[in-house]
């Protein structure tokens, strides 16, 4: 069962919008990127789909449940979060507290306690910080132990934010192993990102917004393919995507390698 | 640049800052050092003149005074609560307890007197005068307004910051507030509902949304640091205070100079 | 004169097992834009902290070796007058407001205050940022309540405001959409064609080949490369810090697998245009025959 946003509208208590009418399709084990300038609404339109925002106008329905008829904490429990600002999510004094908490609070046995937090913390890689304080971490290790968190549930989407910031290359080779995993469990992945080229590289799916609106939804080929929605969204194509195109070569080659055998 | 719709720079605004801070009222444009010390000649003499009726007429001058400044929507009800709850408390307390002559009613125990009666009124009159003083003075006075009137009379920026970050704390714990009922809402613990469902998904995570904000105050002493906060010379502002004018040192002086008469009169001549 | 000299510095922090730099020597000049590359926790914001002398007036631990900032040795620097000397724009963006400001504008203008500076220049210099970095709609609003993206260019623009000669700047962009980036990165730029110096933490590495003169490679706490862009970001010791290589570049040394390398190796689109369009202009042929 999918994610379903029909017309999603949500509004400030000043009456501005922040997001206009937004209908969006998430389907079981997808990959979906959210792309678009700072403040083009990225961020409400993920929060309607866990439930921390009740649509103001339209629905939001997860699994063919209105995200109204249902509390928060049980719509973000099939649809996780992962915050832009890891400070914002993690409170416990150790790691290992931290990737146990929901556990001890949905009161699972030790063996499955145990199974989860060590999957979740070998997807991150963070296994070897399970004794530190949070607060001691840089920030990118910090986001990967926020992220680890929310897998130890057991959800069926994954949403994160902006989860490349500051992220090295390492960090990032570790995150599109754990998205692959996740995909290979049939769990779809949600990211909000700017990193244009970790899209084209991990992404099938693009959704652009701009102005609280989604202005294209499609394959990465499309929507980089066109330059009014790329304009319209200030995005810029990765590098060498816009060196095939600048040569003439290509309107559509995304992967280095496809613009490799158009170079004689 | 970088905006996808163009922005005109709101001149009015900046301009704003080229002349000297105004709330457009002659009340709330007083220099808060000024305002401060007509509040406490006012408290003074509330103390000092015979009550009940002299510290009744400070409290109804205060009320005045909210309608002149433009803040009777803010500070009535506000003073009104307070008169509802800490003033009817200590004059019942003191009309109940204290003995006298003249008994009005006596009920088990406790017997009212005249004496107890004025004395509460009186007692229960000069609190709240200078409650109103109090609260008056923090309705009219913008925190920054106060804080840049000590810096410009040599009180150092560092101590003015301590107290302006104080106060941004309370506030940004209320936000933290919320932040963390999110972040616990993300994770799936239920937090609506009643009181108790609230509380119990709030306080386990109380403590160490502390701790992180204590680790968040280094963060932030480097930041300032950054902004050359720590450098010796003389600090300059973008905002400025209207320069105190002699109508006004004439107000304040003759403020201050009732207080002393009625502390004159109190030790002279009432007694 | 040498901005900025360490000899062997190494540094432990205090509540550290295990030293954060070892046996850096490394020479700063005046007027050039520095990259700093490396992978996460390899020493990056560490190393800033010692050019910057946080470490060892703020930041307290185990210091060896000989810094020199400015001719002066840095342990005779006062640390007042360091950070009018020395700009930085810190990594979190989080937590760099200085939550006593209740405008954006006023919050710009703070360093400007503690400098002393007079009113009428504060406006002029906190307007002139404001434009650069198109935050016209933001001046009103309270700093506190913004975005992780806005608050990251507001705290940019109060140190740039600030005008040092030397500033510091740690992942200037990692909130930001690409066309924030851009325009961060075009200031950047002409902080650096007025004369200024910079230190730039990044990993964009795309756009550091586009600005930076000079890379500074870290790996595990030491500085394992220093020298041109042009020669570092071509070079093996690169890819063996973990640190990707620029796109075009990658590009090339993909065309030279395939065994058809370009005459030389790219690191700007604009270079890797030039070589590209040179070869099939020699090789027509091999290009329609596909």
């Amino acid at each position: 069962m999918p994610i379903v946003l029909s017309d999603a509208s949500f509004s400030y208590p000043d009456g501005s919008l922040a997001v206009d009418s937004v209908s969006l399709r998430i389907n079981d084990g997808e990959r979906v990127a959210i792309v678009g300038q700072n403040g083009a609404g990225k961020t409400t339109t993920v929060k309607m789909m866990n439930g921390l925002l009740k649509p103001s106008t339209g629905s939001v329905l997860v699994d063919g449940v209105a995200t109204t008829e249902r509390t928060t904490a049980t719509t973000a429990r099939s649809v996780g979060y992962v915050f832009q600002n890891p400070d914002d999510q993690i409170f416990g004094s150790d790691v290992q507290g931290e990737l146990e908490y929901m556990p001890k609070y949905l009161k699972w046995d030790q063996e499955k306690t145990e199974a989860r937090v060590a999957r979740a913390a070998k997807m991150t890689g963070i296994r070897r910080f399970l004794k530190v304080n949070p607060n001691d971490l840089p920030f990118a290790i910090k986001k990967f132990v926020a992220i680890s968190a929310i897998l130890v549930g057991d959800c069926k989407y994954v949403i994160l934010d902006e989860p490349t910031a500051g992220l090295d290359g390492r960090g990032l080779k570790l995150l599109n192993r754990l998205m692959d995993e996740l995909e290979a469990e049939g769990v779809a992945v949600i990211a909000i990102t700017h990193d244009m080229r970790f899209v084209v590289d991990s992404f099938t799916r693009v959704v652009a917004m701009a102005n609280r609106k989604i202005i294209a939804d499609g394959g990465c080929t499309e929507v980089f393919g066109n330059d009014e929605v790329l304009s319209e969204a200030k995005l810029k194509r990765p590098e060498v995507p816009q060196l095939a195109r600048d040569l003439g070569l290509s309107t559509t080659a995304l992967h280095l390698d496809d613009v490799v055998t158009l170079i004689g | 640049m970088g905006s996808s719709t163009v922005h005109e720079l709101d001149q009015d605004f900046i301009n704003s800052f080229r002349s000297p801070a105004t709330a457009g009222n002659r009340i709330r444009d007083l220099n808060p050092i000024s305002f401060a010390i007509i509040m406490l000649s006012c408290s003074v003499t509330a103390i000092a003149l015979p009550g009940p009726a002299g510290p009744a007429a400070i409290c109804l001058l205060f009320a005045v005074l909210s309608v002149a400044a433009g803040l009777a929507k803010t500070f009535l009800p506000l003073y009104g609560k307070l008169f509802a709850v800490v003033g009817l408390i200590l004059f019942v307390l003191r009309a109940a307890f204290l003995p006298g002559n003249h008994i009005l009613w006596t009920v088990g125990p406790i017997s009212i007197s005249a004496e107890g009666i004025i004395q509460g009124l009186n007692f229960s009159l000069v609190v709240m005068a200078v409650c109103g003083a109090v609260t008056f003075f923090f309705a009219v006075t913008p925190m920054k307004n106060l804080m840049l009137a000590l810096e410009q009379r040599g009180v150092t920026p560092r101590a003015t910051y301590i107290i302006l970050a104080s106060f941004q704390a309370i506030t940004d714990l209320g936000k933290n507030t919320k932040v963390v009922m999110d972040a616990q809402k993300s994770r799936g613990i239920e937090t609506e509902g009643g009181m108790v469902r609230r509380t119990t998904a709030f306080l386990p995570i109380l403590a160490p949304v502390f701790l992180a904000a204590m680790s968040q105050t280094e963060e932030r002493a480097l930041a300032l640091d950054a902004r050359a906060f720590n450098s010796r010379n003389r600090h300059s502002h973008l905002v400025s205070l209207r320069p105190v004018s002699s109508a006004e040192i004439i107000v304040v002086c003759a403020v201050a100079l009732g207080a002393v008469l009625s502390i004159v009169g109190a030790v002279f001549i009432w007694n | 004169m040498e901005l900025v000299s360490l000899r062997n510095v190494g540094f432990t922090y205090a509540y550290g097992d295990k030293p954060a730099l070892t046996d850096i020597s490394l020479t700063i000049e005046p007027g050039l834009l520095y990259g700093v590359v490396g992978l996460n926790a390899s020493g990056k914001s560490t190393l800033c902290s010692v050019i910057r002398g946080i470490i060892p007036h703020f930041h307290h631990g185990e210091l060896t070796g000989e810094v020199r900032i400015m001719g002066k040795d840095l342990l005779d620097w006062d640390p007042a007058e360091l950070s009018k000397s020395i700009g930085y724009v810190f990594q979190n963006p989080f937590t760099q407001i200085s939550g006593v400001k209740e405008t954006v504008f006023e919050e710009i203008a703070l360093g400007l205050e503690n400098l002393g500076i007079e009113r009428e220049e504060m406006i002029e210099r906190v307007t002139v940022v404001v434009r650069e970095l198109g935050l016209e709609a933001l001046i009103r609003k309270n700093p506190n309540e913004l975005s992780g993206g806005q608050r990251q260019k507001v705290a940019f623009a109060s140190i740039i405001a600030m005008d040092a000669d030397f500033i510091i700047i740690d992942e200037p962009t990692s909130q930001l959409d690409p066309d924030a980036s851009e325009a961060v990165f075009g200031i950047i730029r002409q902080l650096k064609e007025r004369g200024k110096s910079i230190i730039l933490v990044e990993h964009k590495i795309d756009l550091m080949a586009e600005y930076a003169d000079r890379i500074i490679v870290m790996k595990g706490g030491q500085v394992v490369m220093e020298g041109p862009a042009r020669d570092v970001l071509v070079s093996d010791g690169l890819g063996d810090a973990g640190v990707p290589y620029p796109e075009v570049t990658e590009l090339a040394f993909a065309l030279a697998r395939a065994g058809k390398p370009l005459s030389s190796v790219p690191i700007t689109r604009a270079e890797a245009a030039q070589l590209v369009s040179d070869r099939i202009k020699e090789a027509p042929h091999a290009h329609s025959a596909l």
